[in-house]
């Protein structure tokens, strides 16, 4: 027992072919001859011997254009004897290289997917395609697709413990019907789970046991917000600048500012008879208006800040 | 010990609050102490700077002559003149004379000690003619009194020269005849006032009797021949028996803060408010300038009875400067410059407008032109070098070769402050 515990320590360690490959050299002829001084339930030695041989592993075999899906045919651990991948795969002691695939516990952790290279999956749409039905000949396009169905799932099962199911819904804003007010009120309400660049709101729901449960809740998620989103409460009259998203010039201390600047110019030109509405009408207010709300919006930088300053020059006529 | 202190001054500016290019290579120590020797052949005078303490720089350069005259090695200063600013060309210095000094700088330097000195040590003091300086006083020159004050902004990262940028332009307006209200850093009234006392004319506010009599002081110093033409037009009670009637000059009003230090903020309140309002009258034109005036809308680290943050529009110093900057008068323009050394609860690499002035800064000075001020272009490098070798300030013997000149500009990366502190070792 000794002996078969240390056969399998020394199998775990790196090297242990050049071992067993040593232990092969000793004959099967000699070790019968040599009495066993121990009991007969203990396996005779040139059985030991015999199971110590090391067999060629199956990789030596494998040739380059083999049938890969018949080696791995279904989800099964990473077998070193089987993948003829030279992978290393661990963290390396100070000065050495990470551990080979032999006997490595890392690889054996992690999921692999040796089963699903592309060759099997043909071979598996080659079965399942009698099973199949037609992709609809209207949705040929990618935006056709967006356009009739704009709400994706996705379902992420898995069996750790418990089964569990997490629904994720993607959806874009703008296909939903909303109006100014319903546009910024839904993102303030998901907060994180809406992504200005792409317009998509997420909403991942897992709270459920069931898959169908998950489904529905998420379902009614973005009902519920939608409805909502079209609702205006009491407490938003209350919304102050700083809650803004974006910088809103009209009725902004910058307009009050210029409109004042302005008035005073033209009182000083002895110019009395022009109204507010005119004066902010101007292509230099619009300029600056626009230059405002871009450096209030993007901050500073040298182009904003340019821009900025040529279109005050021009307001004040500094030219 | 000269040697000693050379090296203990190169270390000690390591400490400071720049990423040192000075003293972290080795090879800057090595020359430091090369120059040694030689710094007790030269006349004491040139070495006397009292080292690079502070933050801003910039340095200051020499002019190209007018070609007749006698062609030296480097050049020297041309003629003082800015309000010759049409025929000041870029890239070139020119001189203040040394009695406009204390008028200009009246209120001295406070954050800019090593200007001061080198202005001692070389017995002039010249200003590079930049590009930003050329920008707003062309601008000045073609004000337009009747509409109302525009508000220009010197921004740009540290050391580039918005301090001696703003100082160039208060020099020409003071030599246009120009009333120039120059308050030097806005920063200072905002941290570390002594005194402070609850205002009489408003309770809510502050009062801070010290920095008040002493802006007073230099106010007086700077503009003394207006301050007997100036009329004010309403009487000021100060207390049951001192008043100031109406019809008196201005002086008076700055004698009474100068004299009752408990009256000075209300004297400098005063000052301010009937400075703007007969500056539309048009009896002269008015220049406010003022440096750090991010502080205006900023932190304070003043703290009220009950050791509470006190807001900066708590007090009357900075109430009064605030509507000082705004633009609802005429008959002037307003030249201010932003700084982020000094300032309180800003990260030290901001330096754009927004950054510093904050929204509330920002409202209240739009609409303004905001003017960059950068660092030295290749040939405003070049003529700053060659001010320096001029005037023998460079001493290493590496100075004058064009390695060095590429080793200078790589070190300092063409910033007018980092070259100034690196020069200094040289």
């Amino acid at each position: 027992r000794v002996a078969a515990s240390l056969s399998t320590w020394l199998a775990l360690q790196p090297g242990t072919r050049t071992l067993r490959v040593f232990c092969t050299s000793v004959s099967l002829a000699t070790c019968s001859t040599i009495p066993s001084p121990h009991t007969a339930e203990r396996t005779p030695r040139y059985k030991r011997l015999l199971r110590r041989k090391a067999l060629p592993s199956r990789v030596e075999k494998m040739t380059v254009d083999q049938d890969w899906p018949s080696v791995y045919p279904v989800a099964t651990p990473f077998k070193p004897s089987a993948v003829p991948l030279p992978i290393r795969m661990g963290y390396p002691v100070k000065r050495a290289v990470r551990m080979a695939k032999e006997g490595n516990l890392e690889l054996l952790k992690i999921p692999n997917f040796l089963h699903l290279t592309p060759e099997a999956i043909k071979k598996h749409r080659k079965t399942l395609k009698d099973f199949y039905t037609d992709w609809p000949a209207a949705l040929d396009s990618d935006e056709k697709c967006e356009k009739h169905f704009p709400i994706e799932m996705d379902t992420t099962e898995t069996i750790y413990l418990k089964p569990q199911s997490v629904e994720t819904l993607r959806v874009k804003l703008s296909s939903l019907n909303l109006d100014d007010h319903a546009k910024k009120k839904p993102i303030k309400l998901v907060g994180e789970r809406y992504c200005k660049t792409t317009d998509v709101l997420t909403i991942k729901t897992n709270r459920c046991p069931l898959k169908r449960q998950n489904y529905e809740y998420a379902l009614y998620l973005l009902t519920v917000l939608y409805h909502e989103s079209w609702k205006t409460e009491e407490w938003e009259k209350d919304k102050i600048e700083a809650d803004m998203e974006e910088y809103v010039w009209n009725s902004s201390s910058s307009e009050k500012n210029i409109l004042e600047t302005l008035l005073q110019m033209k009182a000083a030109e002895k110019n009395l008879q022009v109204n507010k509405e005119e004066l902010l009408a101007t292509k230099e207010v619009e300029e600056y208006k626009k230059s405002v709300v871009n450096l209030k919006n993007e901050g500073d930088n040298e182009n904003t800040l340019s821009q900025y300053k040529e279109s005050v020059k021009k307001l004040l006529n500094l030219m | 010990r000269r040697g000693v202190s050379f090296r203990l001054q190169a270390l000690r500016v390591c400490s400071g609050r720049h990423p040192c290019a000075v003293c972290c290579p080795a090879t800057m120590l090595n020359r430091v102490t090369r120059l040694v020797p030689r710094a007790r052949q030269l006349d004491p005078g040139r070495f006397l700077h009292g080292g690079p303490q502070g933050p801003q720089g910039l340095a200051v350069h020499l002019d190209d002559r007018v070609p007749d005259e006698t062609p030296r090695a480097g050049s020297r200063p041309s003629e003082d003149d800015p309000a010759g600013a049409g025929e000041q060309r870029e890239d070139r210095h020119y001189r203040i004379p040394l009695q406009d000094l204390p008028t200009v700088f009246a209120h001295g330097l406070p954050q800019y000690q090593h200007y001061v000195c080198q202005v001692k040590t070389f017995h002039e003091a010249c200003l590079l003619v930049r590009r930003p300086a050329l920008e707003l006083l062309r601008h000045l020159d073609g004000t337009n009194f009747a509409h109302p004050a525009v508000r220009y902004v010197l921004y740009g990262e540290k050391g580039t020269g918005k301090t001696l940028s703003l100082c160039h332009v208060i020099h020409f307006c003071a030599k246009r005849d120009w009333l120039v209200v120059h308050v030097p850093d806005a920063h200072l009234w905002v941290k570390s006032c002594r005194g402070l006392l609850r205002s009489a004319y408003n309770r809510q506010r502050f009062d801070q009797p010290v920095e008040a009599s002493s802006w007073l002081k230099s106010f007086k110093t700077a503009n003394e021949r207006f301050l007997s033409q100036i009329k004010i037009q309403e009487t000021y009670m100060w207390n049951k028996r001192e008043s100031t009637e109406k019809g008196r000059p201005l002086g008076e009003v700055v004698e009474q803060g100068l004299t009752r230090v408990k009256n000075a903020t209300d004297a400098v309140g005063i000052v301010l408010k009937e400075l703007k309002s007969q500056s539309c009258s048009g009896a002269f034109r008015l220049l406010v300038a003022v440096d750090g005036v991010n502080a205006l809308w900023g932190k304070t680290t003043l703290k009220r009875e009950d050791k509470s943050l006190m807001a900066p529009e708590e007090l009357a110093l900075v109430h009064s400067l605030r509507k000082m900057v705004r633009n609802d008068w005429h008959g002037g323009a307003v030249v201010l410059a932003l700084s982020q050394t000094g300032s309180l609860f800003t990260p030290r690499m901001a330096y754009l407008p927004q950054e510093l002035l904050g929204k509330e800064g920002f409202d209240a000075l739009d609409p303004f032109v905001p003017v960059l001020v950068s660092n030295y272009s290749p040939e405003e490098f070049e003529r700053c070098i060659q001010y320096y070798l001029e005037n023998s300030w460079l001493q290493h013997e590496k100075a004058h070769t064009e390695e060095g000149k590429k080793e200078l500009l790589f070190l300092s990366d063409a910033n007018p402050g980092q070259l100034e502190r690196l020069c200094a070792y040289l």
